[in-house]
């Protein structure tokens, strides 16, 4: 232990700022979120230990419930459907296609833009009265997204922005992985006599099953924090029909100052989050042990 | 056969089509917007063809001082939160590359796992804090915080790069007499640096369109471009979309021209973020 010390004293200066940073600023606090969650306090009252009851609050707080339900929705709907778009587009850029740079930096295009930017486009896209998608699907006869009434519009809304400004790492992370499959597999497959179908089930299909874990897994996590979409849209009216668990921190701790149960919603987020995570260390963990074979 | 042919290339040319429609068609109309003259933005279907005009601009400047402001701030905890975040994180990655023990390697597994700490769990308890210390509405916490959550992805995405640096060339350096730091600044930086301007691309876009800590964290003095053009949106007197694209189309324009040049180490960050933690 001793000479172990030794070895790696030289190297806690290049360490420390770092982890400076990330104990004061992430870590710390976060414990001690875990301290308010087990107590009742507000502004100007001094805290009294009540256990798990903030916890208990939350779960049963119907708010709460509606938000849950509203994340796991967006959480479902828009990461498949992402995955499966940013799938397709991945596999048509490595059958080949013209001009294949300029096609990449524009789908990587969206990722420059901010979500305040791009809740702008949206609402005037899809305004209700001006918006020229809403004429233009009103035009045709077709149904136009009624979301500012509408708590499910509203949701379909937030989807699409969501997938629309999150596609890029989506697809990169495919392609990337397409691109590292050899192609003397597939010429393989088709001396074998597979045809394209054969061929996509399975070669393209199993490798790329870890990229696609992967892909899924950290839009999960990042899809389960979503804030700024939802609140810049509807603020999760209305009358918090569209809030998110992330909406439903804010409003418990800035608007309620209910410290209890904003530090119980926190610490239920970011057990969501390591428990979706435990998966991805694991398949990690099996992917590295898999490359050294 | 031909047919064939034939029919995979207009799928694959209806495909592209919709892609780019889908990708590009929201940034464009935004940035055309911007400069059309007062009803033909409400045109449908919209119009392609117009006199472009600085109207909005004009307005933008007269109604809204503040945002540019706004743009001032952003620039600058932008250029401040980079700074620290590479400078911090190369040391950092520098450290795990050359140097491993048990302790090391179970301090890279928890900079994963801090990765996963959502941004707003921690503004409830750095919130009454920031403002007892007074720090409130100032732009250090913004370079902070904008800092501390890249570090984890950009410390790890340096030791890969430097990893692939051979350690003969540290050592060569050593045998001359050069310290670990001289080392660091002289050998492995240089060699670094499409590291370094992956974990770049990362920071300058996050803290250039941060939302969520702008909001809780700033008034009036460090308050980002993004946070003065969520105000227009919410604007009570109606939303004057005019003014609205020009703000935005002047707060896009350079992270999509800088995206758009930096694309390959935004892939190769991306890429290798997602593989190694």
């Amino acid at each position: 232990m001793r000479s172990n010390t030794k070895i790696i004293a030289p190297a806690m200066p290049f360490l420390a700022p770092v982890h400076i940073l990330i104990l004061s600023i992430i870590v710390f606090p976060s414990l001690y979120v875990v301290w308010l969650s087990l107590n009742s306090s507000t502004f100007g009252q001094s805290p009294t230990f009540v256990g798990f009851d903030n916890y208990f609050r939350t779960l049963t707080d119907p708010a709460f419930l509606r938000a849950l339900g509203n994340t796991v929705l967006i959480v479902v709907f828009a990461v498949h459907l992402e995955l499966a778009i940013g799938l397709g587009i991945a596999l048509l850029f490595a059958s080949g296609l013209p001009l294949r740079r300029f096609l990449l930096v524009a789908v990587l295009a969206p990722y420059a833009v901010s979500e305040v930017i791009a809740v702008a486009m949206w609402r005037f896209l899809f305004d209700p009265d001006v918006g020229p998608i809403t004429i233009a699907l009103a035009s045709l006869g077709l149904p136009v997204l009624d979301w500012s009434f509408e708590p499910s519009h509203a949701l379909v809304m937030i989807g699409l922005l969501t997938i629309w400004l999150h596609l890029p790492f989506t697809f990169i992370i495919l392609y990337a992985a397409r691109l590292a499959i050899p192609k003397e597999l597939y010429e393989a497959a088709r001396i074998d006599g597979a045809s394209p179908y054969a061929a996509f089930r399975r070669v393209t299909m199993p490798l790329l099953g870890p990229a696609i874990v992967v892909a899924l897994l950290f839009r999960y996590i990042f899809a389960f924090r979503i804030f700024s979409e939802v609140w810049l849209m509807t603020q999760g009216g209305p009358a918090r029909s569209t809030e998110v668990v992330a909406v439903y921190l804010y409003q418990e701790a800035f608007r309620f100052n209910a410290f209890g149960t904003a530090a119980a919603t926190a610490w239920i987020m970011v057990v969501a989050s390591l428990i979706l995570a435990t998966g991805y260390v694991f398949l990690l963990r099996r992917q590295v042990v898999g490359n050294a074979h | 056969m031909r047919i064939d042919k034939f029919a995979i290339g207009l799928g694959k040319a209806v495909a592209v089509s919709a892609i780019l429609i889908w990708s590009l068609f929201p940034i464009a109309f935004i940035i055309m917007s911007a400069f059309k003259p007062g009803q033909d933005i409400f045109a449908v279907p919209p119009k392609f063809v117009f006199t472009p005009t600085w109207q909005h601009y004009a307005k933008l400047w007269a109604d809204w001082g503040m945002f540019f402001d706004g743009l001032f701030n952003s620039a600058f905890i932008t250029i401040g939160a980079t700074i620290l975040a590479i400078t911090t994180s190369t040391s950092a990655g520098y450290a795990y590359s050359r140097y491993s023990s048990r302790f090391l390697n179970a301090s890279v597994l928890f900079l994963i796992i801090v990765r996963l700490i959502p941004p707003i769990v921690v503004t409830l308890p750095l919130f009454p804090i920031i403002n007892a210390i007074g720090l409130n509405d100032t732009h250090i916490v913004l370079i902070a915080l904008y800092a501390t959550f890249f570090v984890s992805l950009g410390t790890v995405l340096m030791r890969t790069f430097i990893d692939q640096i051979p350690r003969e060339l540290d050592e060569a350096a050593q045998i001359d007499g050069a310290t670990r730091l001289t080392t660091l600044r002289t050998i492995i930086v240089p060699l670094a640096a499409p590291g370094i301007l992956a974990v770049a691309v990362f920071v300058v876009v996050f803290a250039w369109n941060e939302f969520l800590f702008a909001f809780i964290f700033t008034a009036t003095n460090a308050k980002t471009a993004p946070l003065v053009i969520s105000e227009m949106i919410g604007s009570i007197d109606g939303v004057d979309w005019g003014v609205l694209f020009a703000a935005s189309t002047i707060q896009l324009i350079p992270v999509l021209l800088f995206v758009v040049l930096m694309n390959r180490y935004l892939v190769a960050g991306l890429t290798a973020g997602a593989t190694k933690g």
